[in-house]
């Protein structure tokens, strides 16, 4: 026990020595890293907010109507809706009659003078579908194409285009976000490896003789992934701060502005959390990196 | 200069009937091709004091490098109460360090701290939570003769008296093997005398000491058993030796 407290308070003590005396070294290194991190943490949240905002985008879009042949029987669409109701991807289906066909549609004051003007109703029956993802309505429209009651000059309201924009920019927003990333991860733990071998050449002769008088290797180290980790845990502070003042002022003025994205709480301490643990990973490994080298010979 | 030289322990040195130190048929080729070491045997028992002389580039550091294992020899082995060095695996090598305690030419003190917190140092690292640590940094402080400097900083003392905080902070984890390579290459020849008294009364307290030397007038002085190396050879092994071939101007 004795033992343990006075490895941890000289590994504690040499950290902190080892930050003081390069101080121009780790404090640029920490600012560094504080930038990598509030760039990760800030690219993750917006990521999340335009996820947030095209997830209700999708949501609309996740409806599709089919539309039925005006001598279809009533038996026969029941039967369809009720297949289409314990379809598991499906999440309601509502059947619209020809006249709630022409109700909604006589809202457009254009329509309804042209309904008046035609005397008759044009306008189909309609099952209304809302499904669980936006993938899956393709599948659906192919269904409603080869289904017999359905009106065969056109079969639903699907626009595979605009659908498969949404779906595109998303998979694409995800994919850059992710690939930024582990691209700054990596240069952060560069950047801790080379703060962590500037602290290790300048302790190079206490290195030495620690070796010599039978150190062991991990008593040698630890001081130096201390620092690394506090390096990281002082950078993930400042920045997750920075981060998540600049995350509230951006709802504010979006909700200003055109846009509502909600303050996603849950989200942003869970990301805060993740920064920090993340800060403090990142800067023990660098330093495990910036050390290895030096005691393997 | 006076020399604060301390109580001789009594205990005469003993021969174990195996060597403490062992080499067989031990060569180092250095990975750029040189060949500092070749064909190397030798037996070094616990209590002996042995010079290891020989020309500059003989090979010297490098058997003293080995004996640490801070280069492993490229065939041969080497034992170490009993233990195999040459195979050692790099878990293990602390604990082989802690049976020596080593000096060299360059003192290798850490000049921001004080010479009691130099060879505190040595069991900080090795010993943490190590209990009397202050009593214990005195006691080898005194063995070199320094208890009145023990505050000063590495700066404020002279070649000989940094060489014995080398050699105080080599002592506090009484090792069994004293290893002392070029202790007194810049020193003066009464400090360095003054040096090679206290590494004899190390001995005589029961340590092994080897040290590699360039300093004639102290081993033809002290008297003691002699190991020349040649290019990496070793040309002569005597009980009483001289620093050269008795009668000769060679090795
Ligand atoms: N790390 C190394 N890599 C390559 N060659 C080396 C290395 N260390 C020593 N040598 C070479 O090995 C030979 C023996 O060197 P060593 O240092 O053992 O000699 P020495 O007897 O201690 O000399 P000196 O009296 O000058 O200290 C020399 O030729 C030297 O150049
Ligand atoms: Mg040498």
């Amino acid at each position: 026990m004795r033992q343990i407290f006075a490895s941890l308070w000289f590994a504690l003590h040499s950290a902190g020595q080892n930050f003081r005396r390069n101080l121009g070294v780790s404090l640029a290194g920490v600012f560094t890293m504080g930038l990598i991190i509030f760039l990760v943490g800030g690219s993750l949240l917006f990521t999340h907010s335009v996820d947030t905002v095209l997830q209700g985008q999708e949501q609309n879009a996740s409806h599709l109507k089919i539309y039925l042949s005006d001598n279809a029987s009533l038996a026969a669409i029941t039967n369809f809706e009720s297949r289409l109701k314990t379809d598991p991807r499906v999440i309601s289906v509502t059947f619209e009659t020809k006249d709630q066909a022409a109700h909604q549609a006589s809202q457009n004051p254009d329509i309804a003078s042209a309904l008046n003007v035609l005397g008759s109703n044009p306008l189909p029956a309609s099952l209304n579908l809302n499904v669980r993802k936006l993938t899956d309505l393709s599948q659906f429209n192919a269904e409603a194409k080869a289904t017999p009651i359905v009106d065969s000059t056109t079969p639903t309201d699907y626009n595979s285009d605009v659908i498969s924009k949404l779906n595109t920019v998303i998979t694409v927003i995800e994919w850059v976000g992710a690939i930024i990333a582990i691209i700054l991860l990596t240069i952060s733990i560069v950047i801790i490896m080379n703060t962590i071998r500037t602290a290790v050449y300048s302790r190079r002769t206490e290195i030495e003789i620690m070796k010599l008088v039978g150190a062991t290797d991990w008593f040698v180290r630890w001081p130096f992934i201390l620092e690394g980790m506090l390096g990281g845990l002082l950078a993930a502070i400042f920045s997750g701060a920075v981060v998540f003042g600049a995350y509230r002022l951006f709802v504010q003025a979006a909700q200003g502005n055109l846009l509502s994205v909600p303050f996603d709480v849950r989200y942003t301490v869970t990301l805060l959390i993740v920064l920090l643990v993340g800060g403090v990973a990142v800067g023990a490994f660098g330093s495990f990196l910036g050390v290895r080298r030096f005691l393997s010979a | 200069m006076s020399v604060a030289v301390a109580e001789r322990s009594s205990a005469p040195p003993q021969h174990a009937l195996r060597p403490v130190i062992s080499f067989h048929g031990v060569s180092k080729v250095y990975p750029n091709g040189t060949e500092a070491l070749r064909d190397v045997d030798l037996a070094i028992h616990q209590g002996d004091f042995c010079f290891l002389v020989g020309p500059s580039g003989a090979g010297k550091s490098t058997l003293v490098r080995l004996l640490i294992r801070d280069e492993a020899p490229s065939t041969g082995r080497i034992f170490i109460d009993g233990q195999e060095v040459s195979r050692m695996s790099h878990r293990k090598l602390p604990k082989l360090r802690r049976k020596f305690g080593i000096v060299f030419q360059d003192y290798k003190l850490l000049t921001r701290r004080t010479v009691a917190q130099n060879v505190a140092f040595a069991l900080q690292v090795t010993r943490p939570g190590q209990r009397h640590l202050r009593e214990k940094v005195e006691e080898v402080l005194w063995i070199v003769g320094l208890e009145d400097k023990l505050d000063k900083f590495p700066d404020e003392l002279s070649g000989g008296e940094q060489q014995r905080v080398a050699i105080a902070r080599a002592l506090v984890h009484r090792p069994r093997i004293f290893l002392a390579d070029e202790p007194t290459g810049n020193l003066d020849p009464d400090t360095s005398w003054g040096i090679v008294q206290l590494l004899l009364q190390i001995n005589h307290r029961g340590t092994t000491v080897l040290m590699a030397t360039h300093n004639r007038e102290v081993v033809d002085l002290v008297r003691r058993r002699v190991i020349a190396i040649d290019n990496g050879r070793v040309v002569r092994d005597e009980a009483e030796g001289s620093y050269l071939r008795e009668g000769t101007a060679t090795l």
